[in-house]
């Protein structure tokens, strides 16, 4: 027991000591993935990829991946809607956007917002940022780019408990849990999480049926609620073969005010609920060489079922128009007709389904060639009984792709990979990348190309509903008629990586054609059967509004990071990115082009953090996190632009206890908006940011460690870093 | 050891099934529920209605509808008209439009008090079923629409619906009453207010001018109907507005005739013939064109100031009228009573024209049996 003991504490001290050399080498050790799906330090990876580490994120102290994002780069614009977030990167909105958690998609919108309220914060490891559509390996329809979230994994033997809970202003309540443990060849984590949140109000004013009213009920942020269960096995059977399965549950509420006074805004007869569910199963299976080899060739494989179902849960009576199906329904099958919904009950909206499967393979070559090759097949599933015509929708689609790596000359790595495309209903398509990276001494120069090609969703083509949004309702409707997207994106990077100093200049242009967009249409375009119940109150106020492929559009613009560690405890980090966005788009009531700006974004977006942390003694560690961010204006073709703002936080953070011991304990306070910035520009006019002025938060978290750990992230080498295929 | 491995199997057992139970778990669909009990609710309210007043034939008047109070008000006094034209009927007054029934259960808008006002509607195919059910041995449906089109045409439909029994099995209404209303010619359909070009628009232009004619020495008059957007223009209903602008200006030149729906039709096409006959400047007074003045009489017509008005596209459907034909040189008036414009039912002369449909309104023979022919 005793030698148990001094072991542990042994290992803690070693720990300890590393883990200052970890942090002061930390951006030079970092190592990403996503760019190319194999590992490089982040210095040398090919593609331009953008970390936020684990170092940052606790320091950051981050509530939501909203906040994370927002506040810690400067290439993102969120903006609360009704379903979720609405999320730009590079002035594209979340379907450009391919957000993968450990390399895999996440699934399902609603709007076209994803909800990423099923990414836990307190779970994440790391963050890598790809822009544009530059990696062969997850789809050409990453316009804008891609964002992995690789999520912490204890796998070490042993087991492993940890709780953080985190209670804010606005009751806001963040409760993390895991449970891991490891034994042999089979390790389990489960994760645990609940968010919560009341919402706020930051202006009672709201312009409805073409009055300003002052005592409106709307909240500028929804109360929510959700929680999600995930577990993760994964089986070591041999040491060239891994395994896993895992799966995840997850259910989120909206609730809208139900005390309002004005119905045509702030009174609502049904809340929003949303249900995920997951499956998948796959390995990891080296065709060769030893464990110590790093050049292993290797096969993996997954197979992913995903569901994303979308629900109205009445809190008054409400006659809903609904298209019956079924043999119950007699004569009245096929039929639209007026169904009074009941307080309580809930009706589906959609329910997306998605399955997919997934064989790749890495293989060293000779001369320094690493080949990456795979496939990937896709089938998207859409039952929305009365949101598309026939109640059903699908779509697949199946890609192959081959990427290689050169990297025989010290001071040039070339990456090309092509992407090939088949889709159910726009056939074949091949899509090329190249990236290229020249190297001399602590410099890097990077410059990219990348073609997209993104068929229209599921959604996009057959779906149509309804959407109120305070007192504007529209009608959206799906257009089997769309063209698929396609898309340009250079893009050229010089970076400096010395020992205390990180800059970093990227300059790019994407060109898209074929734009997806909503666009105003005429009410007679509504689909016969469902004007008579959705022409509204009589007013019109009903805007029709189709999916349409806008001429073309661009986006340019350049990021400059910069990252200084001062001394040993002290760093300081920035960002700027300057974007300017064009569309062009065919205004049919005036028969002509029109330019215009893309909703929602700035030309300007900063952020700015200064982190100091000192380790007082054994059993404490402090850390201060004082960080900015801000846009300028933000630019949207209705309803007003969005204010200029900017928005200060501190954070601060004790860890308390030897991290030898068995538990260990973490606190941390922080107050959010410190100089109290409000945009409280009147509903439904469009914000700046959604912020409630200051709020307080503090987080206790506990960790508990029993059994033999080996913590593989103590030599931070590329080698030896045990991240999992991400 | 063996404790924990057993939490392992049961783990891993819970990772593979929990998304199963996920996959089959019922989308709590009450439809078909919600339906049943919905007839049932309709069913006793109208049973109650005949229980308490013994009458035999029913009315029921179908309107689009409206959120406004003053729109419920001129509702209740097309009912209270009805009850004095029709003493021997029940009558019942219905919204064919889902988002009007649930905004005006809720409270759409207040009263002139400034008081919440909160209503309860039914819906045609309900009300008419719980008719029905209540077995009435005589039945008038009517169509409070102003032209015949496409909500005329689903007025048209619930009826037929009706008397071929085409509800849900649990909610089948007896069908030899079904049966016996037919053989009885005991069910009819009352058209809307310019059914007959040759005998409704001269007499709605006789009633519209004994009113307004007034104006007529002082500018122009224009009524602002609704109309039907050209790919919905059932019957091709939208002739009549220009048949009523015809004749309204046989009468006097002054009269003009415009919607927000109809294709060329719109304010635009109003100014455009009022320039042709050389008005371009002057009064123009405004004029719902509508069974009752709610979202349209208030807001595309009447709606005054800065939102209403938008110089950067001035035919926008969001400019209203009444900034429209000032920002063109006129001096828009909305005449209003009790601070609201009107609407046609509260103007008795129209009303009459629709209680002569009602009166005159013929058995609709083409309904019974004539949608399921295998019944």
């Amino acid at each position: 027991m005793k030698k148990w003991l001094l072991g542990v504490t042994l290992m803690c001290l070693t720990q300890t000591l590393l883990a200052q050399d970890i942090l002061k080498e930390d951006s030079l050790q970092e190592v990403v993935v996503t760019g190319t799906g194999t590992q490089h330090l982040l210095k040398d990876a090919p593609v331009q990829t953008e970390v936020i580490s684990r170092r940052v994120l606790d320091s950051f102290g981050g509530k939501s991946i909203e906040e994370i994002l927002s506040g810690l780069t400067a290439s993102f614009a969120f903006s609360e809607g009704d379903m979720g977030s609405q999320m730009q990167m590079g002035g594209l909105g979340n379907s450009y956007i391919l957000i993968l958690i450990d390399g895999k998609r996440i699934h399902g919108d609603v709007g076209g917002e994803n909800d990423l309220g099923l990414i836990d914060p307190h779970n994440i490891e790391r963050i890598e940022i790809v822009k544009g559509a530059q990696s062969a390996l997850y789809g050409s329809d990453a316009m804008a780019g891609v964002i992995n979230i690789i999520t912490k994994k204890h796998t070490q033997a042993g087991i492993y408990a940890d709780n953080s809970t985190r209670y804010g202003t606005h009751n806001d309540l963040r409760q993390h849990n895991t449970l891991a443990f490891n034994f042999g060849k089979v390790s389990s984590q489960t994760n645990f999480q609940i968010q919560r949140n009341d919402g706020w109000q930051n202006t009672a004013k709201e312009y409805a049926e073409a009055m300003v009213i002052t005592d409106s009920k709307n909240k500028t942020v929804n109360k929510f609620n959700n929680w999600q269960v995930s577990e993760r096995i994964t089986y070591q059977p041999s040491h060239n073969l891994e395994l896993y399965a895992d799966g995840t549950y997850y259910i989120k509420n909206i609730n809208r005010p139900r005390n309002g006074t004005h119905p045509s805004c702030d009174v609502y007869t049904y809340d929003l609920r949303y249900n995920n569910a997951s499956a998948s199963a796959g390995g990891k299976w080296y065709l060769s060489g030893d464990k110590d080899d790093t050049r292993r060739n290797y096969l993996t494989f997954d197979a992913d079922w995903n569901k994303h179902a979308y629900y109205y849960t009445y809190t008054a009576k409400h006659y809903d128009y609904v298209l019956l199906k079924g043999e119950e329904y007699g004569d009245q099958n096929g039929e639209w007709f007026s169904v009074a919904m009941k307080p309580g009950q809930r009706k589906l909206q959609s329910d997306q389904q998605r399955m997919m499967g997934q064989l790749k393979g890495v293989f060293y070559l000779p001369y320094e060639n690493t080949i990456h090759a795979g496939a990937e097949y896709r089938y998207d599933y859409l039952k929305a009984p009365n949101r598309t015509e026939d109640g059903t929708a699908s779509d697949w689609t199946s890609a192959l792709y081959v990427q290689d790596e050169f990297n025989k000359l010290e001071w040039f790595n070339l990456t090309a990979g092509l992407r090939l495309v088949n889709n159910r209903n726009f056939g074949v398509r091949l899509t090329p990348k190249i990236s290229t990276m020249f190297a001399a001494g602590d410099f890097r120069f990077r410059l990219g190309w990348s073609q997209g090609f993104k068929t229209p969703t599921v959604k996009e083509l057959h779906y149509r509903y309804l959407h109120v949004m305070g007192s504007s309702t529209f009608f959206n409707i799906g257009n089997i008629n769309l063209d698929p997207q396609t898309s340009n994106y250079y893009s050229a990077n010089l970076e400096y990586r010395g020992k205390k100093l990180t800059a970093s200049v990227t300059g790019y242009l994407n060109k898209l054609d074929h734009m997806i967009a909503l666009a105003n249409v005429p009410v007679g375009e509504i689909p016969a059967g469902v004007t008579t119940a959705y022409q509204g109150d009589g007013s019109d106020n009903v805007q029709a509004r189709m999916y349409k492929n806008m001429d073309n559009a661009r986006t340019r613009g350049i990021d400059v990071t910069l990252s200084y560690q001062v001394m040993k405890d002290l760093s300081i980090t920035s960002a700027y990115s300057y974007l300017d966005t064009e569309a062009n788009m065919y205004d049919t009531s005036k028969d002509r082009m029109t330019h215009v700006i893309i909703d929602g974004t700035a030309y300007h977006k900063w952020n700015a953090s200064v982190t100091y942390s000192h380790i007082f003694c054994p059993c404490y560690k402090f850390g201060v996190n004082l960080s900015a961010h801000g846009s300028s204006t933000r630019f949207y073709q209705n309803n007003g632009n969005g204010k200029a703002f900017q928005i200060w936080r501190i954070n601060t953070t004790h860890d308390l206890g030897k991290s030898g011991k068995m538990l260990t304990y973490r606190l941390e306070f922080g107050v959010d908006n410190i100089f109290n910035y409000v945009d409280r520009t009147m509903h439904p006019y469009h914000l700046g940011n959604t912020t409630s002025g200051t709020t307080v938060h503090g987080t206790f978290c506990i960790k508990f460690n029993y059994g033999k750990r080996v913590k593989n992230n103590i030599s931070l080498t590329k080698q030896k870093i045990n991240y999992e295929e991400d | 050891m063996k404790k924990i491995k057993s939490f392992i199997v049961a783990t891993m057992t819970f990772a593979l099934v929990a998304p199963v139970f996920t996959a089959c778990s019922s989308d709590d669909d009450k439809t078909y529920e919600n339906i049943v009990s919905e007839y049932t609710v309709n069913d006793e309210m109208v049973a109650k209605q005949k229980a308490q007043s013994k009458k035999d034939v029913a009315v029921l008047l179908v309107a689009f509808g409206s959120t406004w109070n003053n729109a419920f008000q001129a509702f209740d006094k097309t009912k209270a008209e009805y009850e004095k034209a029709f003493p021997e009927a029940d009558v019942y007054v219905c919204f064919s439009s889902d988002i009007c029934i649930n905004r005006a259960s809720v409270g759409e808008n207040v009263d002139d008090e400034g008081n919440l006002v909160k209503r309860d509607y039914y819906e045609p195919r309900y009300l008419l079923h719980a008719i029905g059910a209540a077995k009435y041995s005589k039945i008038y449906v009517q169509s409070l629409q102003v032209i015949p089109g496409e909500e005329f045409s689903a007025v048209v439909a619930s009826v037929k619906k009706f008397m071929n029994n085409g509800y849900v099995a649990n909610a089948h209404l007896d069908d030899e009453y079904l049966a016996q209303l037919a053989e009885d010619e005991a069910i009819f359909l009352g058209m809307p207010l310019l059914n007959d070009p040759e005998v409704d628009v001269p007499e709605v232009a006789r009633q519209l001018n004994a009113l307004y004619s007034s104006e007529t020495q002082d500018g122009a008059v224009a009524f602002m109907g609704h109309g039907n957007p050209d790919k919905y223009d059932t019957f091709k209903a939208n002739v009549r507005y220009t048949q009523l602008e015809e004749t309204l200006q046989a009468i006097n030149p002054n009269y003009f005739v415009g919607t927000v729906d109809m294709k060329d039709n719109f304010k635009q096409d109003v100014m455009g013939r009022m320039q042709d006959k050389g008005i371009s400047s002057g009064k123009v007074y405004l004029h719902a064109l509508m069974s009752i003045a709610g979202d349209h009489a208030h807001n595309d017509m009447a709606g005054e100031g800065a939102e209403y008005w938008d110089p950067d596209e001035e035919e926008s459907e969001d400019n209203s009228w009444f900034e429209y034909f000032n920002h063109k040189g006129y001096t828009a008036t909305v005449p209003v009573v009790g601070n609201h414009p009107q609407g046609l039912l509260e103007l008795s002369g129209i009303l009459n024209v629709w209680i002569k449909h009602t009166k005159e309104a013929e058995f609709f023979e083409d309904a019974y049996h004539s949608m399921y022919p295998e019944e």
